[in-house]
């Protein structure tokens, strides 16, 4: 099992490196099948382990464990010592337990379907083989992070992921609206990393180490504790765009689709999730903390639900739907409810992967066009695309049998099962964020799919050699189509549980966030009607047009401006900067230091034209020289003397 | 260094004569750089070499005394006082033309030249001369010169007509006339006079 | 017969040095340049003289008159050079002679 691990994890770095060294030596589709390839390698490798961890029957409450000597709770591998100072020691160490063997699964199997979907979308594009270099590149670094054995390897992967996405949100770096927003989003997770950074070093200090092994068995102080979830919650936060971090997200839709498929909606963006679910021992001796990342997470889901309904472009309602289904990740987790928070995790990963990539089809059928009010009657012309993405939609606002019901609800009763107040406004927040998702899901499906094509469409519209597009492209739409139908058939609270089971070893709900079976029976009728009725207002407002959008100009003037996020950070952080940027510009970078190379030049000159003074050609001053010359031997003589 | 000696009259005689004999030196030097006319400044020389002899003579070197003015003034001067007239009369004045700097800083130098030897001489030198009496009355005689420079420094004898011969070949070979075949008189081109700075005096 | 301590010669030595080295280098005409040379060799002898004189050593005018024959070999030679320049109208200012061309 520890070899499927490795081998996870250095397939899809085995294939960075080797379309970097072939570089153009290679056709490009060639590089598209080579990064295909090592991802779907990975996955082998991630089955492998997966069995292996399956085999093993870890034990729930006990500790890590090397080498497998007697029942743990998961096993380390390691490669070598990295880091050691003093008491400090860091080994190049994977972990296989059952959360990051399920996190490994998704990774590699979403990955290499997505993958292989760019075969396909980035056809033609001049730059493909860059572009599946840094694919391969962000499959290896999302693995570092779910497979590290310590929490620096993490951070290590932490930050490559972040590298990653710069990387690809900024492709095509010709255009510079790409450029900014890669950036922006490399930015504010660079400030996550800060506060991570920070928290690691507090850990450090109060347990010399960095180890799952040691350093989650150590019992800090409350205001360690405090300090170092926050710390990681702001990691985890800037990471998964919640509020207050998350104004990034909707900004890094101008890299390719399968990028945003990928990075930011199926694998980095829960990164954050899966830091809270991995560092659960430190939150829960923090429990104000964590009950904070609960509340950010139900406070996201109604902001991006809400910001979604007034959104034009297709990648971009997506988008805040991905930081809404998230909120309901972080709900789950902060109340302590770990398996229901990654079991939404995976069935998001099928779902929103789905309907980004079926989006793309749409893009690309229509070169390029992403805005929705151009797009109506798309289904009629594309049917294979409008039902995967009505697949996608109903597991995305959870109508069963779809995936989405599953894991959803669960989450939602877990926060009724609190029995606080807070428990209770994330319950209604939850519902109301079902009622959100439905309207605009809906909205942008009525909006797309059915009626009649528009003259935009119409006009516009090519298909690919007489199908809705390439076979490598259909083809992973289908499967996670199929994926998100039936993925939720994986466990059935309270009833079925073997996804919760399963992750009990490395991740056990906490008792207080166990529902009763009463509380997820009334959840979840209440999340599917609230999930009906907002597609119920949905079909009203836009397919039979028999109600109005109400006008409230202030409401729709806020939402259109995305609750003035971007407008405050402007102000509280770029303009100062910029201010400060241009300040020392002027009076310190031009006149010092870009001013030193034409000073020394002039210096020089200016020298060299003194010194040319002397050269007079006139025999007298050469003369005069050697009187000089002999008066200076004669005083050194003397004063020698 | 010690005070005057008085007492006897031939010391107040050789203290007068080499009072007359050091100023008639300098003034002769200074006279030399002075005058504008370099035929004047070769005359001027003649006093200088004199009066040097004179110092010669109050130092006991008899022969260096009737060498300087047979060789130096019955000689050198002769050469050049031919010369002078040879190449015609030129006007100059001596404190023109050059950078004004140079002036400045060739008087600070030979100031400082002066004033270090000054310095150098206060410390190292001292006593008076030693008497007559202890030097030999053969001191400085054309005999006694002589045999020094046959025995003692034979090798400096040597070199010295060896140089004498060099220079008077050089003479000959610089003063010669120069070949019919020669292009004759060649002059300077003109664009380089232009380039040069122009100068307050001219000196043709 | 007593007279000044050898250090009143040696300062009219360095006097005239100092005079003559004056006439080097502020001097425009190349013949009384030569002459300069001429008092700045004579100091020298007079100094040679005087330490001779009153260290009792004879090479000292040995060497006074070596440097008075070198002296005249310079003068022959130089002044052969001044009859050459002339010979071919070049300018006897020292400022002019700066090329070595002809």
């Amino acid at each position: 099992m520890t070899g499927g691990s490795w081998l996870c994890l250095l397939a899809p770095l085995g294939g960075t490196i080797l379309i970097t060294l072939c570089g153009t030596r290679i056709p490009r589709v060639a590089a598209g099948w080579i990064a295909t390839t090592s991802c779907f390698v990975a996955f082998a490798g991630a089955i492998w382990a997966f069995f292996g961890v399956h085999d093993q029957h870890f034990r729930p409450g006990l500790q890590l464990c090397d080498a497998s000597s007697g029942p743990c709770r998961g096993e380390i591998t390691t490669a070598w010592t990295w880091l050691q100072s003093g008491n400090f020691h860091v080994g190049l160490q994977l972990l296989v337990d059952p959360l990051s063997s399920v996190m490994m699964l998704i990774v590699s199997g979403v990955g290499g379907l997505i993958v292989l979907y760019s075969i396909g979308y980035m056809d033609g594009d001049d730059e493909e083989r860059r572009y599946f270099a840094y694919m391969a590149f962000f499959v290896f670094s999302m693995l570092l992070l779910v497979e590290g054995g310590n929490l620096l390897l993490l951070l290590v992967g932490w930050g490559l992921v972040g590298l990653s996405s710069y990387l690809l949100i900024g492709f095509w770096h010709e255009r510079p609206s790409a450029v900014q927003a890669a950036k922006k989003a490399f930015v504010m997770n660079a400030f996550g990393d800060a506060t991570m950074a920070l928290a690691f070093f507090i850990l450090i200090a109060h347990t010399s180490s960095l180890s799952f092994v040691s350093a989650f068995n150590v019992h800090l102080s409350s205001t360690a504790a405090n300090l170092v979830a926050l710390g990681l919650l702001g990691g985890a936060a800037a990471k998964s765009a919640q509020i207050p971090l998350q104004t990034w997200l909707p900004d890094a839709m101008e890299g390719p689709t399968p990028v945003s498929a990928l990075i930011h909606a199926a694998t980095m963006v829960t990164a954050g999730v899966y830091l809270i679910a991995r560092t659960h021992p430190i939150f829960e001796q923090a429990r104000t903390v964590e009950l904070i990342a609960a509340g950010t997470g139900a406070l996201t889901l109604l902001v991006a639900g809400l910001i979604a309904l007034v959104q034009t472009d297709i990648k971009r309602v997506i988008a805040y739907s991905t930081m809404s289904q998230i909120g309901y990740m972080f709900l789950g987790a902060g109340v302590g409810a770990y398996a229901n928070g990654m079991f939404h995790l995976m069935t998001h990963a099928f779902f929103k992967a789905l309907l980004f990539m079926t989006a793309g089809l749409a893009i690309h059928a229509l070169a390029g066009e992403q805005d929705i009010r151009r797009m109506r009657g798309l289904g009629r012309l594309m049917p294979f695309t409008k039902w995967c993405f009505l697949a996608g939609a109903l597991a995305l606002v959870g109508i069963p049998p779809f995936s989405g019901f599953f894991s959803k609800d669960s989450i939602v009763a877990s926060a009724a099962a609190l029995g606080t107040w807070y428990g209770w406004i994330f319950w209604v927040c939850g519902i109301a964020g079902a009622l959100l998702t439905g309207l605009y899901t809906f909205r942008l499906w009525f909006l797309v799919f059915p009626g009649e094509p528009s003259p935009f469409v119409r006009e516009h519209y090519h298909d690919h050699h007489g199908r809705e597009g390439a076979w490598t492209m259909l083809l992973p739409v289908g499967i996670l189509a199929v994926l998100a139908t039936v993925g939720g058939w994986l466990q059935w609270s309270p009833r079925w549980t073997p996804f919760t089971d399963w992750l009990a070893p490395a991740a056990p709900t906490l008792q207080a966030a166990i529902p009763t079976n009463t509380q997820e029976y009334y959840t979840s009728a209440a999340t599917v009607l609230a999930g009906v009725a907002g597609i119920v207002v949905a079909w009203a407002i836009y397919s039979e047009r028999s109600m109005a959008i109400p006008a409230m100009p202030f409401w729709r003037r806020t939402l259109e401006n995305k609750f003035w996020f971007d407008a405050l950070y402007d102000r509280i952080f770029y303009a100062p900067a910029v201010w400060t940027a241009g300040l020392l510009r002027r009076e310190f970078e031009e006149p010092v230091v870009l001013q030193t190379g034409p000073d020394l030049g002039e210096a020089t000159l200016e020298t060299g034209g003194l010194v040319r003074r002397i050269q007079t050609g006139l025999l007298r001053t050469y003369v005069l020289f050697l009187a000089v010359g002999a008066a200076g031997v004669v005083l050194a003589f003397l004063i020698a003397k | 260094m010690n005070g005057l000696v008085l007492a006897s009259a031939g010391n107040v005689l050789v203290w007068i004569v080499w009072v007359v004999a050091a100023f008639s030196c300098l003034a002769s030097g200074v006279a030399v750089i002075s005058f504008s006319n370099a035929f004047y400044s070769a005359l001027a020389l003649i006093g200088n070499l004199a009066s040097l002899a004179v110092m010669y003579l109050l130092l006991s070197a008899e022969f260096v005394a009737a060498a300087q003015v047979l060789v130096y003034a019955g000689a050198v001067v002769v050469m050049f006082l031919f010369v002078i007239a040879y190449v015609g009369p030129r006007r100059e004045t001596p404190w023109s033309g050059g950078p004004g700097w140079q002036t400045v800083a060739a008087v600070c130098a030979a100031g400082a030249l002066l004033v270090e030897i000054v310095v150098a001489v206060g410390m190292q030198a001292s006593g008076t001369l030693s008497p007559e009496s202890n030097v030999g009355a053969t001191f400085g005689t054309p005999a006694w010169i002589g045999r020094v420079f046959l025995t003692d420094h034979l090798f400096a004898f040597e070199i010295t007509s060896v140089v004498l011969l060099v220079a008077a070949v050089g003479g000959v070979i610089l003063g010669a006339h120069t070949r019919r075949t020669d292009p004759g008189i060649i002059t300077p081109a003109p664009t380089r006079e232009a380039e040069r700075e122009p100068e307050p005096e001219v000196v043709h | 017969m007593a007279g000044p301590d050898v250090a009143w010669y040696l300062a009219v030595a360095a006097f005239l040095f100092g005079i003559g080295a004056l006439g080097v280098l502020i001097r425009r005409n190349t013949l009384v340049v030569l002459l300069s040379l001429e008092l700045m060799l004579n100091a020298g002898n007079l100094a040679l003289i005087a330490l001779s004189r009153h260290w009792h050593n004879g090479a000292g005018q040995i060497f006074a008159l070596a440097v008075m024959a070198v002296a005249a070999s310079e003068v022959c030679v130089g002044l052969g050079l001044v009859v050459a320049l002339n010979r071919r109208d070049l300018s006897l200012d020292v400022d002019r002679l700066s090329e070595l061309r002809g």
